[in-house]
C-alpha cells in the first residue's frame, strides 16, 4: 500500500532511525566516559516511551484517551519483579509479562470497551485506580513499600549476555527491546487492521458497512496498547532493582499522556522522543525549581492549543518544507 | 436496640447525607459544564481548591463567612467567564473536542495546584467552623454546622435545578446544549451561554470550597479527593443530568455510609467503583440522560 | 559573611591547618526530600534542620577542615523518582552520604542503590520498622526513631495512667498504619489494656465520619491513631465536631499531629497525647539553644522531622572525624555504635541493626503546645535487634 499515510510512517522510520543512531552514539560516549547516571536515566526514558507507545495507540489511531495505562504498566513490572525474585530469568519474567498483558488487557477491554469517549477515558483512570489500591494494600506485594530485592541478572541472548547492571549494555538492551516494540506497532498499523483503526477513528459508524466488527477492532488495540505497556514495564525492575505501587499511580499515566502530546499524536516514534524530551525537561526545570509543575503544565498547555501535532507534526512540516524548497 | 439506632445507625446516615450533599455540590458543576459544553472539565477539583483559598485569604482580612459565602462564587464567575473564553474557545472547535479539552484542563489543572502551592504553601489550613455546637435530636448527637450544610447546599442543588429546568436562562442554555446551530439562528447568543455556563460551573465549585473548608480543611491538593467521587456521581447517575447527579449522590454515599458499618471502610470505594462499572456496562448512558436531551 | 568570603576562611583554615589542598573540597551531603506534593510540608523541616545544622558546623570549621556542602533533589514521595535523584547525585553530584527520603518506600528503595553503589543512607523520618529490622541494609542508618520505640513509649504512659484501658485503633490503610498499630495494640496488650476493634481507613479519606460507626459501636475509652498530615486535620475536627472527644481520649504515632498540622487542627487537638523521639519543649540545654536557632532561621518551631534532620549532621561530622575519612566501609565501622550529641540529649547507634537508641518523650497537648509528660530511657523502648543480615 503507497499513499499519504506510508509516506508519513516513512519519514517517521527514518526519524526512529536517526534516534537509535543518536542513542547508539551516547552509549559510546557514555561508555567511554564511565557515566553510570546518564546512560540509566535515558534507559528509564526509553522505558517509560513503551509506555507511552501504548497510549498513543490508543489515543492517536482509536481515538481512545486513557488516563489508566498505568495500570498495565505497573502490572507487567510487579509481575517481573516477582517472577525475577523467585526464578532470576529474563525471559522467563518478559513471558509472564506478556501473558498478563494479554490476559488483563481482555478483561480490562471487555470492560472498558463497552464505552466510548470520555466515558472510557474516565473508566480507564478508576480501573488504574482500584488496582492501586489493591495492590497498595496487599501484604505479600510489600504493600506500600513496594518489593525490593529484585536480583541484577544476565540476560541471554544466545551469542552474547548483558548485564542489567551494566549501564551501556543495558541501554543498548533496553534500546533494542523497545525499537522492536515500535516496529511490530509501525508494521501493524500499516497493515489493514491499523488503516480500520484509523477510519474508526475517523468514523466508527461507517466501518461496520465495510464489514468489519468495531468491537473485535477495538478489543484488538486495547490488547495490543496493554501488551506494550506490560512488556516495557517489566524493564523496570530490571534497571532499578525495585517496584512500588506508584507506577500504577494517576501520575505515571498523566506523564504518559504529557509525553504523547509533547511528542504527537498518532505518530508512535513521538512517544519515544516525547519521552526523552519529557525525562530532559523534567530533570532540568526540577533542578531548577521545586515547582516544575507549572512550567510543566503550561508547556503542555501551549502545545495542545497550538502545536495538535507536537514536536512531531513541527518536524514533519520543517522536513516537508525543507524537501518543497530542493524542487521548486 | 433504640440505642444502637440512635448512636450508632443514625449519625452513620446522616454523616452519610452531608458527605452526599458534598459530593453533589462538587459534582453539579461539572455535569453543567459537560451537559452543555460537551467538556471534561479535570481541573474543576483545583477550581474548587481556588474557591477554598479565596475564601481563607479574604477570611483572613477579617470579612465574615457569611459575606464570603455570597461573594467567593461571585468572584469566580469572571474567572471561570475568562477561562472559557480564553483557553476552552481556543481548541473548542477542534475535531476530538472532548480529548483536547480534556487535555488542556488537566494541564490547567496542574498549573493551578502547583500556583496554590506556591503562594500558600504546602500545609494544611482550617477555617473556625462558622455555626459551632451541636444539638441533639430524638437522642441522636448533630452538628450544628453539618445540618446547615445540609440544608444550604440541598438549597443551592434545587435553584440550580429549577434555574436550568425552569427558567427563559435555562432554557436557552439547554437549547444550546441540544442544537447549537439552530439555537444560534433563534438568537441565542451561544457563545456568551457557553461562557456563562461554564462560569456557572466554575461558581459552584468554588461556593462548595467555601461551604466545605470548614470540614475538610484547606490544601493545595485538596481537588484531588473529591473529584474520583465526583466523577463515579456523575456517570452513575448520566453525565449532564442534575436530578440523576442529585439521585447517584445520595445513594452512592448511603452505600458507603452503610456498608462501613459491617465491612472494612477500605471496601467503601471500591464497591462504589463496581457500581459505577456495572452502570457503564449494564446502562452507559447513566440513570438519567443528558442535559438538553433527557 | 558573604558565601565567597566563607569559603575563603573554610580555605585559611584549612592551611592553617596544614591540611592537604584537596582537603579544602567540600564534604556533599545529597538530600532527596519531598519539596512539592502531600509530603512537601516534612521535606521543608528536613531542609531547615539540615541546613541550620550545616550553617553552623562550617561556621565552626567544618568537618575534618571541610566545609559540607548540601545538594537538594524532589523526591516527590515518589520510590521511582527517589531512586533516580539518588543514582543522581551518587554519580553524578558525587555526594559524600545522602538522606531526607521521607516515604518508607524510598528510603528502602534508595537503601538497595546505596548498596550497590557502595555508599552510605541514613533516614531521618522513615517510620517503618522494617528498615531496621527484616530489611535492614548494612549501607542504611536510622537516627530517628521508629514506630516500636514510639509505641514502648506511649504503652508504658498507658498502663500507668489509665491501667486495662479499652483501646480501639484507627490507622491509615497502609503499611505505616499497620505496622503502627500492630506494634502499639502488641504494647497495650503486654501491659493489660484491651483492645475493642481496629479499623483502617484508606489514605486522604475526605470523611472520616463513615468509620465513626463501628467506633462508636465499640464504646472505647482510649482512641489510638496513625493517620498523619492532613488527614489527621480531617480526623480531629470530625472527632469533635460530632462530640466524640468528650468521653475518649485520643493516642497517636508520633508523626499525626506535629507543628506542621497542630495549628490547623486547632482545639481538637487539645488532650492528644503521643510517644515521640523529641519534642520541642524538651527542657535540656542543647535543645534550648537548637529551639532558639531554628526559630530565628525560619520563622517556625521545629518538629521531630526537623530536630532530627539537624542531628544527623553532628552525627555524620562525629563519625567522619572518628574515622577520620568519608570512605564508605571506615564510616561505616564509625557510625556503629557511635555516641553524639543532639537536642534530644545523647544518641547511640546500635551496631547491630543501625537503629538510633534515644530517649522517648510522651507529650500531651495542652493549650496549643506539647508539653512533656514522661519520659522512657532509650534502652527501654528500642526493642529486639531483629536484624539478621548484618
Amino acid at each position: 500500500m503507497r499513499d499519504a499515510l506510508s509516506y508519513q510512517a516513512r519519514t517517521n522510520h527514518w526519524l526512529t532511525g536517526a534516534l537509535v543512531l543518536a542513542c547508539v552514539i551516547v552509549a559510546g560516549v557514555g561508555f567511554a566516559i564511565g557515566d553510570t547516571f546518564y546512560l540509566r536515566l535515558a534507559t528509564e526514558a526509553l522505558i517509560f516511551g513503551g509506555l507511552a507507545l501504548a497510549v498513543d495507540i490508543l489515543l492517536g489511531y482509536t481515538g481512545l484517551l486513557s488516563l489508566g495505562q498505568a495500570l498495565y504498566f505497573g502490572l507487567g513490572a510487579y509481575v517481573s519483579a516477582v517472577t525475577l525474585i523467585a526464578y532470576p530469568s529474563f525471559w522467563g519474567a518478559m513471558g509472564a509479562a506478556l501473558a498478563t498483558g494479554l490476559i488483563g488487557g481482555l478483561a480490562g477491554g471487555l470492560i472498558a470497551n463497552r464505552v466510548r469517549g470520555v466515558y472510557f477515558a474516565l473508566i480507564t483512570f478508576g480501573m488504574a485506580q482500584v488496582m492501586a489500591k489493591a495492590i497498595y494494600n496487599t501484604r505479600s506485594l510489600g504493600a506500600s513499600d513496594g518489593l525490593i530485592g529484585v536480583p541484577v541478572i544476565d540476560i541471554n541472548l544466545g551469542l552474547l549476555s548483558v548485564s542489567t547492571a551494566s549501564p551501556a549494555g543495558f541501554f543498548l538492551f533496553v534500546l533494542g527491546m523497545i525499537t522492536a516494540l515500535y516496529l511490530v506497532c509501525a508494521y501493524l498499523m500499516d497493515t489493514p487492521f491499523g488503516r480500520l483503526l484509523i477510519a474508526m477513528r475517523t468514523n466508527e459508524a461507517r466501518v461496520p458497512f465495510l464489514g468489519y466488527r468495531t468491537s473485535t477492532l477495538r478489543l484488538g488495540s486495547f490488547m495490543l496498547a496493554s501488551v506494550v505497556a506490560a512488556l516495557s514495564g517489566a524493564l523496570y525492575p530490571m534497571l532499578r532493582g525495585f517496584v512500588s505501587p506508584e507506577l500504577l499511580f494517576f501520575a505515571t499515566s498523566g506523564n504518559a499522556v504529557i509525553t504523547v502530546i509533547l511528542g504527537g499524536v498518532g505518530t508512535l516514534v513521538g512517544a519515544l522522543y516525547g519521552s526523552l524530551i519529557f525525562t530532559i525537561l523534567k530533570s532540568v526545570v526540577g533542578s531548577w525549581t521545586e515547582h516544575h509543575l507549572i512550567v510543566i503544565g503550561i508547556l503542555f498547555m501551549l502545545v495542545v492549543i497550538f502545536l495538535p501535532k507536537g514536536m512531531m507534526g513541527l518536524l514533519h512540516a520543517l522536513l516537508r518544507r525543507a524537501s518543497a524548497g530542493k524542487r521548486p | 436496640m433504640l440505642e444502637y439506632i440512635q448512636f450508632v445507625l443514625a449519625p452513620q446516615v446522616v454523616t452519610g447525607l452531608a458527605l452526599g450533599v458534598a459530593v453533589i455540590l462538587v459534582a453539579l458543576g461539572l455535569t453543567i459544564i459537560f451537559g452543555l459544553l460537551d467538556v471534561i472539565n479535570m481541573s474543576h477539583g483545583e477550581f474548587y481548591a481556588v474557591g477554598a483559598f479565596i475564601a481563607l485569604a479574604l477570611g483572613q482580612l477579617g470579612l465574615p463567612f457569611w459575606v464570603l459565602l455570597i461573594g467567593v462564587p461571585l468572584l469566580m464567575l469572571p474567572i471561570g467567564y475568562i477561562v472559557e473564553r480564553g483557553l476552552i474557545q481556543r481548541v473548542f472547535h477542534t475535531p476530538d473536542r472532548h480529548v483536547t479539552t480534556l487535555l488542556l484542563t488537566f494541564g490547567f489543572g496542574l498549573v493551578l495546584e502547583d500556583g496554590l502551592r506556591l503562594a500558600f504553601g504546602p500545609n494544611p489550613h482550617k477555617p473556625e467552623t462558622p455555626i459551632p455546637g451541636a444539638i441533639e435530636v430524638l437522642g441522636t448527637f448533630l452538628p450544628l454546622y453539618r445540618l446547615f450544610m445540609v440544608g444550604f447546599g440541598g438549597a443551592v442543588i434545587i435553584a440550580t435545578a429549577l434555574i436550568v429546568y425552569r427558567t427563559r436562562l435555562g432554557a436557552m442554555v439547554r437549547a444550546a446544549a441540544f442544537d447549537r446551530n439552530m439555537a444560534a439562528s433563534l438568537g441565542v447568543p451561544v457563545e456568551h451561554v457557553y461562557a456563562g455556563a461554564f462560569a456557572f460551573g466554575v461558581a459552584l465549585a468554588g461556593l462548595a470550597g467555601v461551604l466545605l473548608a470548614p470540614i475538610y480543611s484547606v490544601f493545595p491538593t485538596m481537588g484531588r479527593d473529591f473529584i474520583l467521587l465526583a466523577f463515579t456521581v456523575i456517570i452513575v447517575g448520566g453525565m449532564g443530568s442534575i436530578g440523576g447527579a442529585a439521585i447517584a449522590g445520595l445513594l452512592l454515599t448511603q452505600v458507603q455510609a452503610i456498608s462501613s458499618l459491617y465491612i472494612s471502610p477500605v471496601w467503601a470505594d471500591p464497591i462504589v467503583f463496581g457500581i459505577m462499572v456495572l452502570m457503564l456496562v449494564a446502562r452507559p448512558k447513566g440513570l438519567r440522560g443528558r442535559l438538553g436531551h433527557a | 559573611m558573604k558565601p565567597a568570603t566563607r569559603h575563603l576562611c573554610g580555605l585559611m583554615l584549612a592551611a592553617a591547618i596544614a591540611t592537604p589542598a584537596v582537603a579544602a573540597d567540600p564534604i556533599k551531603i545529597g538530600v532527596v526530600t519531598p519539596l512539592s506534593g502531600t509530603y512537601a510540608g516534612i521535606g521543608q523541616q528536613v531542609r531547615w534542620g539540615l541546613e541550620l545544622a550545616t550553617k553552623e558546623v562550617n561556621a565552626a570549621g567544618g568537618v575534618l577542615g571541610r566545609q559540607i556542602e548540601l545538594l537538594f533533589e524532589d523526591e516527590e514521595a515518589n520510590p521511582s523518582v527517589a531512586v533516580q535523584k539518588a543514582e543522581k547525585l551518587f554519580q553524578v553530584g558525587k555526594v559524600d552520604f545522602l538522606t531526607g527520603t521521607v516515604n518508607s518506600g524510598s528510603t528502602l528503595a534508595v537503601g538497595q542503590l546505596a548498596e550497590r553503589s557502595g555508599r552510605l543512607i541514613a533516614t531521618t523520618v522513615s517510620f517503618a520498622d522494617s528498615i531496621t529490622a527484616d530489611k535492614c541494609s548494612p549501607n542504611v542508618f536510622r537516627v530517628n526513631a521508629r514506630a516500636g520505640q514510639q509505641s514502648a513509649a506511649l504503652a508504658a504512659w498507658l498502663a500507668k495512667e489509665k491501667p486495662q484501658a479499652k483501646v480501639y485503633y484507627l490507622g491509615p490503610d497502609y503499611e505505616m498504619g499497620r505496622s503502627t498499630v500492630s506494634a502499639f495494640k502488641a504494647n497495650v496488650e503486654r501491659v493489660g489494656g484491651q483492645s475493642a476493634g481496629e479499623v483502617f481507613a484508606p489514605l486522604d479519606s475526605k470523611d472520616y465520619t463513615q468509620y465513626f460507626g463501628q467506633l462508636r459501636a465499640a464504646r472505647p475509652q482510649i482512641l489510638y491513631t496513625s493517620v498523619a498530615g492532613n488527614d489527621t486535620v480531617r480526623l480531629f475536627t470530625q472527632l469533635q465536631e460530632f462530640g466524640l472527644l468528650q468521653n475518649m481520649t485520643v493516642l497517636g504515632a508520633s508523626g499525626t499531629v506535629t507543628a506542621q498540622n497542630i495549628g490547623a487542627i486547632g482545639k481538637a487537638a487539645e488532650g492528644f497525647t503521643t510517644g515521640v523521639g523529641y519534642s520541642a519543649e524538651a527542657a535540656t540545654p542543647e535543645n534550648k539553644t537548637f529551639v532558639a536557632a531554628f526559630r530565628a532561621a525560619n520563622k517556625a518551631d521545629p518538629d521531630l522531622y526537623g530536630a532530627d534532620s539537624y542531628g544527623l549532621i553532628y552525627a555524620y561530622k562525629a563519625a567522619v572525624e572518628k574515622a577520620n575519612s568519608t570512605e564508605t566501609d571506615k564510616l561505616r565501622g564509625a557510625l556503629r555504635g557511635l555516641k553524639w550529641k543532639t537536642p534530644q540529649g545523647e544518641k547511640t547507634i546500635r551496631a547491630g541493626d543501625h537503629q538510633a537508641e534515644q530517649i522517648m518523650y510522651v507529650v500531651r497537648v495542652k493549650d496549643g503546645k506539647f508539653t512533656v509528660v514522661s519520659q522512657v530511657p532509650g534502652a527501654d523502648a528500642i526493642g529486639a535487634d531483629t536484624c539478621t543480615r548484618f
